[in-house]
């Protein structure tokens, strides 16, 4: 989907980015100093950059001024409000401290390129098109009846592929608190879903934990 | 206070000067009356004594007295002849002689005393003021009373135009006092309205404003000593700041080394958890998390022997410095020749008192900050001498060195001189904290003496 500029000093920090970020289809590049991140925006466009503050060489502020103002999620271990305040005032996207769960990060580069206008306007898996201006499901070139429910599910299952999501998260996300329900009512539309769409091996149960909408 | 000083002084001014003129006018107007009544004294003394003169010659004539008076009298009424002067002549109270001012006398009988002595009175008729002694002549002719009038108001209007010319000068004197009073006491309060402002200045936060220093009193002294007092505020501020920002350091950057493994265990694991993994992938999570847990507990460990360090006593012990030297050599022969770097040991001194272990760790930690510094085929000299009767430990390595802004923090628990406190040659930066307080448990002092780009000197000088 889009293609992210990772520039992270720590080795084990950074693949753990990269591959979280892969898991949902984007394109990682990823280096590990400031002036390295630097001559790679320079010579090639990204739709979004995470970047940390402390850097060798240059520093994540000094990066960002050199951005060519490519949206940029700070990902930093310093979380005072100065620094926040002053990552946001430099033109920051987005600001992430360390520690950072997985969905958060995802939710918020999902977030971030659907401001910047860079998601792609619809998904494609297999026989199934899901357009999300529209909000209209196709299997086979077919509309697909969906209850507004069963839509947002799928669509936090597509934001989401490939991680295993709870069903008490995909209750959080699907619903927000408004949504009256128990797990149970995932499983329900969960079931309806992989019907209509013939995912039955795709949207997989995880043991134990929730389920898993798995593209390659 | 300026205002209060100035008006208390003018006032004083004002009071004090004007009581003078006050009493200078009364003394010149005495004075001019006195003189006025002498001279009255005098004339009426000399006109009584030729009357009487004048009386005898009559009268031995055989003239009548009574009808010849005013003849008699006639001369000494223009004795002064510029009518300031008048003469009355009584006989029995009975008026038998006046000059032109006798309208004075009406309606008033100045019964002189019986005897000689004469009575001068001062008198003020239609603005004008005369002094009138009034005197019976001696016997024989004691039925007879001899009035002499003077005129003084010239004399007093002089004296009042010279009283009121007084006035004004002083009036005059008293506006310039207070213009120049006003100068002065601005010249005397400006150093106080200064320290005011400066107090000001500094009480908002701007520590380094000074009052200027001139001149050699009271106020300069008192400048001195506020200046004085102003830097010791700056200096204490500074430390203040100082410890504060090296706290803050301190905990930011132990927040960084908790979190990074943190982050990357609990996101590894988190990945694990959820996503789909091949048996590589499966494999290499594993291994960050280990070496992530590592890392945490390495600096748990080194925390843990930090706060041991600070709190326990050592047991020292005579140590043979070339069975030290044996022992670090051995420990760091692999890295050592890993790395291409020539060592040398040498040593003037026999023993040192210290804990062995202890000792070998500080060396061993020197010695890896300068292989780190030195890179590939490099030369670390480690020496045990004598200087200024003290014994000492130096490690010297030919590497990269340090500026002194970092050499000067480099004992700083988790103090990096890299900014980003990036691993790739190195530990959570807490090697050199633990040997300075090693050192300092031994009564040792660790100094650090470097030049970027010829290497660096790390001393240990005992002081036991």
């Amino acid at each position: 989907m889009a293609s992210i500029l990772i520039v992270e000093d720590e080795a084990a920090i950074n693949e753990l980015v990269k591959r979280n970020l892969q898991l949902v289809g984007h394109q990682c590049i990823s280096v590990f100093d400031g002036k390295a991140a630097v001559s790679e925006i320079q010579h090639q466009s990204y739709d979004l950059m995470i970047l940390d503050i402390m850097l060798p060489g240059l520093d994540g502020f000094e990066v960002i001024k050199q951005a060519n103002e490519t949206p940029t999620i700070f990902l930093t271990a310093k979380n005072s409000l100065p620094d926040r305040i002053k990552g946001f005032s430099m033109g920051a996207d987005d600001y992430l401290t360390k520690p950072f769960e997985m969905l958060e990060l995802l939710a918020r580069v999902a977030a971030v390129l659907r401001r910047t206008q860079k998601t792609a306007s619809y998904f494609e898996a297999g026989n199934v098109k899901i357009d999300f201006s529209s909000h209209q499901v196709f299997h086979d070139g077919q509309l697909v009846e969906c209850t507004p429910k069963e839509y947002e599910l799928l669509e936090v299952l597509v934001n989401n592929r490939n991680i295993a999501l709870s069903r008490e998260r995909l209750l959080e996300l699907v619903g927000g608190y408004d949504f009256a329900g128990d797990t149970r009512t995932v499983d329900v539309h969960i079931q309806k879903l992989r019907k209509k769409l013939g995912w039955e091996d795709r949207i997989k149960t995880v043991y134990k934990l929730g389920y898993r909408l798995e593209v390659g | 206070m300026k205002q209060r000083t100035f008006l208390t002084t003018l006032a004083l001014f004002l009071f004090f000067f004007n009581l003078g003129i006050f009493i200078v006018s009364v003394a010149m107007f005495r004075d001019t009356m006195n003189r006025a009544e002498e001279r009255s004294l005098g004339e009426h003394y000399f006109i009584a004594s030729a009357l009487i003169k004048d009386f005898n010659a009559v009268e031995s004539r055989g003239t009548d007295l009574d009808g010849s008076l005013s003849s008699l009298l006639q001369p000494y009424g223009y004795l002064s002849g510029d009518n300031k002067t008048g003469l009355a002549f009584y006989k029995n109270s009975q008026l038998v002689y006046s000059s032109k001012d006798a309208t004075v006398l009406q309606n008033n009988s100045l019964e002189p005393p019986g005897n000689e002595s004469r009575l001068a009175t001062i008198r003020k008729v239609d603005d004008r003021t005369y002094v009138i002694v009034s005197g019976k002549l001696p016997v024989p002719y004691g039925s007879y009373t001899l009035v002499y009038l003077y005129d003084t108001t010239e004399a007093i209007n002089s004296w009042s135009c010279l009283k009121n010319i007084l006035f004004l000068a002083g009036f005059v004197l008293s506006v310039l006092l207070a213009f120049g009073l006003l100068i002065v006491l601005n010249r005397i309060f400006r150093p106080l309205k200064q320290i005011s402002r400066i107090s000001k200045d500094i009480a908002n936060g701007a520590y380094e404003t000074r009052l200027p220093v001139s001149g050699h009193d009271e106020l300069t002294e008192m400048s001195q000593s506020f200046n004085h007092m102003a830097e010791e505020i700056q200096r204490q501020m500074t430390e203040l700041k100082d410890a504060a920002d090296k706290k803050q350091q301190f905990v930011d950057n132990f927040a960084h080394e908790l979190r990074t493994p943190l982050t990357a265990i609990y996101g590894y694991a988190e990945y694990m958890q959820k996503a789909v993994l091949s048996e590589d992938d499966r494999l290499s999570a594993l291994n960050y998390i280990m070496s992530e847990s590592r890392r945490l507990q390495t600096v748990a460990f080194q925390l843990l022997e930090l706060a041991n360090l600070q709190n326990n006593q050592i047991t020292c012990k005579e140590l043979k410095v070339s069975s030290l030297f044996e022992t670090v050599r051995q420990t760091l022969y692999g890295k050592l020749t890993e790395k291409d770097i020539q060592i040398e040991f040498s040593s003037e001194i026999g023993t040192i008192r210290g804990d062995a272990c202890l000792m070998e760790s500080l060396l061993i930690n020197l010695i890896d900050n300068a292989i780190k510094a030195c890179g590939k085929g490099g030369n670390i000299i480690i020496s045990a001498a004598r200087e200024a009767g003290k014994k000492t430990l130096s490690v010297r390595d030919n590497g990269k060195g340090m500026t002194p802004e970092i050499i000067s923090q480099i004992t700083e628990p988790f103090y990096r001189g890299e900014k980003s406190r990036n691993r790739s040659d190195g530990g959570a930066g807490l090697g050199l904290a633990i040997c300075k307080q090693i050192a300092s448990s031994h009564g040792a002092e660790l100094s650090f003496s470097s030049r970027l780009g010829e290497g660096t000197t790390a001393k240990i000088t005992f002081t036991t």
